[in-house]
């Protein structure tokens, strides 16, 4: 094993595996914003040809095997931006290449034992791992972060509310995409549908901000759902309660072409709501914004010029350079762990409901 | 030259709807008893706690014309309504916030309710947030948000309460597409008191945010769709003077208001609620 040092001066490399979608729309036009520190040598996809075609676009070479790309010695940085069953063994596999550090999309694990292999090599290998929950890396939150003083402690009630349009109107946006993947028409009779989207909506989009309402849940391990349904044609909404926190989780993808993503901690006496850009396009950060006085004091912060992809990106560098210290490990896997027991607990009762048509109150006006 | 109605209010019921100040912006219309009076004011306040629909028919049956009810809570209305029938008594409601012009306009004029009913074939989802000051009692809160949701939405069906609490309350239920609605209650002093109303339909939707009737600071209604996001006209008239004006339309014309047969629905509801 050997770290392959970056010539002075020259940008870190980066190395991609998979070159999807949030590949092509999301990290290639932030690393393009980021060209003097950071420069992409290396795109994998099982598909050669979009493989080859993605490569192109930013004068990288491209292969159909991780293996090529781990043992490149111009590849510094690899990210994981592979479907999510393969994202532990190739984060595992990353770190034993002796990388300078790790991206992975979220969620970086299917389940705690997979959380806890990674969290072990890492350890042995020294090679920081970073999970791609943009928003932790979004200026707007880290300003908030800067100047919730106890906040975390004294909230009461968590919102996240993700409204957007369907992922293709940003993509546009972004870039040109090769092949996108075919959307289905799914049979919403069927409780395995419903199932699998409220398995989706938790670990695919949720996930997004579970680590933030983590962050203002000091009794995390004590979740509970109370009530958990499919909102169609993609969504959620999800009651959740622990001991001292009350948190509702709510999300629609349907045919607007307005986005609005809203993150809110709320007190007795001060209360904060953070607004955040849509994912794909370089919109700049989110706001936060703090109240207090019934509403008559506000306190903003933001917005700023980059988004939370391109603030996972100057983290990786800084880590890559020694300039930044790694998360702890132990707060990737709580993140894990929080998002896992919801989405567990989520499709349990969502199911539940589902299967469930028995109405118990209804009145008309 | 004298106004055209006087009008009479307990204490409690003069703070609870703001009588004064409002009744002062309708100077031609209502004003106090004038000094040596005797006998019952044209219009009787009454303030809407435990009881008010047994004062209310009392008012009316010693000849009250019209009864200004400040933000009652649910109580059964049917007694109140025969004696009103009766008497040819007309009873408005003050509603703290579904008594907000925004939310259901005189005559034909856009509304919340025209927006909201119009997207509900394509409902995705129903979002709502009630806020209030902490040691607001959740259950008064619960009623007012229904109250403004029952206005807006109409039918709501399979409505159960998650959870109620010293922070606030969640209730869940359906549509009448089936489409899932949530209305949670917040209490915290960060923020103004008010209830905001998201429906998600296919291509759009409707928000709808409405004061507290303190002051006289608009709803505001917008709808998203394919062509953009319209803000309905801002009316600059809070829910308690939108009451007494429509107090006054209907002792002029000698109409009767459907506010008992609207509150009866969420008196069912909530104390469907409240049983469980």
């Amino acid at each position: 094993m050997s770290h392959h040092a970056a010539a002075a001066g020259r940008p870190l490399g980066v190395g991609i595996l998979g070159a999807g979608p949030v590949t092509q729309a999301i990290h290639l036009p932030a690393l393009a914003r980021l060209g003097d520190v950071l420069e992409v040598r290396h795109i994998m996809d099982v598909d050669a040809a979009v493989a080859s075609s993605v490569a192109a676009r930013v004068g990288a070479k491209s292969s159909t095997s991780m293996d090529e790309l781990l043992g490149d010695p111009d590849v510094d940085i690899v990210a994981i931006c592979s479907p999510h069953h393969f994202h532990a063994d190739q984060v595992i596999a990353a770190c034993r290449a002796g990388k300078k550090a790790v991206l992975c999309e979220k969620p970086f694990a299917m389940n705690g034992g997979e959380a806890a292999r990674i969290s072990a090599v890492s350890a042995e290998t020294g090679v920081p791992i970073v999970v791609g929950a943009m928003h932790t890396f979004d200026p707007g939150w880290l300003a908030a972060e800067q100047n919730w003083g106890n906040l975390p402690d004294t909230a009461h009630t968590i919102r996240s509310s993700i409204v957007l349009p369907p992922n293709a109107r940003f993509e546009d946006f972004a870039t040109e995409i090769v092949t996108r993947p075919a959307a289905g028409r799914p049979d919403f009779s069927d409780i395995e549908v419903i199932k699998a989207a409220l398995q989706g909506g938790i670990m695919g989009l949720a996930i997004h901000d579970l680590p933030l309402v983590r962050r203002f849940t000091p009794d995390f391990e004590q979740v509970e759902v109370l009530q958990a349904r499919h909102v169609r044609p993609f969504g959620y909404t999800v009651s959740l309660r622990t001991p001292s926190r009350v948190i509702e989780l709510r999300a629609v993808m349907n045919g607007t072409w307005k986005p609005e993503w809203t993150f809110e901690a709320i007190a007795d006496d001060s209360a904060l709501r953070i607004d955040f850009t849509p994912s794909y396009v370089q919109a700049g950060s989110a706001v936060a914004t703090f109240t207090r006085s019934d509403g008559s004091e506000t306190t903003s912060f933001g917005p700023y010029g980059h988004n939370g992809y391109e603030g996972e990106w100057r983290e990786l560098a800084g880590l890559a350079n020694g300039t930044l210290q790694a998360q702890s490990a132990q707060t990737l896997i709580d993140d894990l762990t929080f998002a896992l027991s919801i989405a567990e607990a989520t499709v349990a009762t969502g199911a539940a409901d589902h299967a469930n048509a028995t109405r118990t109150a209804g009145v008309s006006a | 030259m004298s106004a055209q109605f006087t009008v009479q209010a307990t204490p409690a019921a003069r703070e609870a709807g703001a009588v004064t100040q409002t009744v002062a912006s309708l100077p031609e219309t209502f004003g106090p008893v004038p000094a040596g009076h005797t006998g019952p004011a044209d219009v009787l306040v009454v303030a809407g706690s435990g009881g008010w629909t047994a004062e209310a028919a009392g008012a009316v049956q010693s000849g009250a014309r019209g009864i200004m009810v400040a933000n009652p809570v649910p109580e059964d209305t049917s007694e109140l309504a025969a004696v009103a029938d009766a008497a040819g008594a007309v009873v408005v409601l003050d509603l703290r916030w579904a008594a907000n012009p925004a939310l259901v306009a005189e005559g034909s004029g856009p509304d919340a309710r025209a927006a909201v009913r119009s997207g509900l074939g394509t409902a995705s989802l129903l979002d709502s947030v009630a806020t209030a000051p902490p040691g607001t009692d959740p259950r008064q809160l619960l009623s007012d948000h229904l109250a403004a949701l029952l206005a807006v939405t109409g039918q709501l069906d399979g409505v159960a309460v998650l959870r109620r609490d010293a922070s606030g309350y969640t209730v869940s239920g359906r549509l009448a597409n089936g489409a899932p609605f949530t209305a949670q209650g917040v209490l915290t002093a960060a923020r103004p008191a008010g209830v905001d109303i998201r429906l998600y339909t296919a291509d759009g939707g409707v928000a709808v945010q409405v004061p507290d009737p303190d002051a006289a600071w608009p709803a505001e209604v917008r709808v998203t769709g394919p062509h953009g996001n319209l803000l309905l006209p801002t009316l600059y008239e809070s829910a308690h003077r939108f009451a007494w004006r429509r107090l006054k339309e209907h002792l002029s014309a000698g109409t009767r208001p459907d506010d008992l047969a609207g509150f009866a629905r969420l008196t069912d509801l909530y104390a469907t609620l409240t049983a469980t």
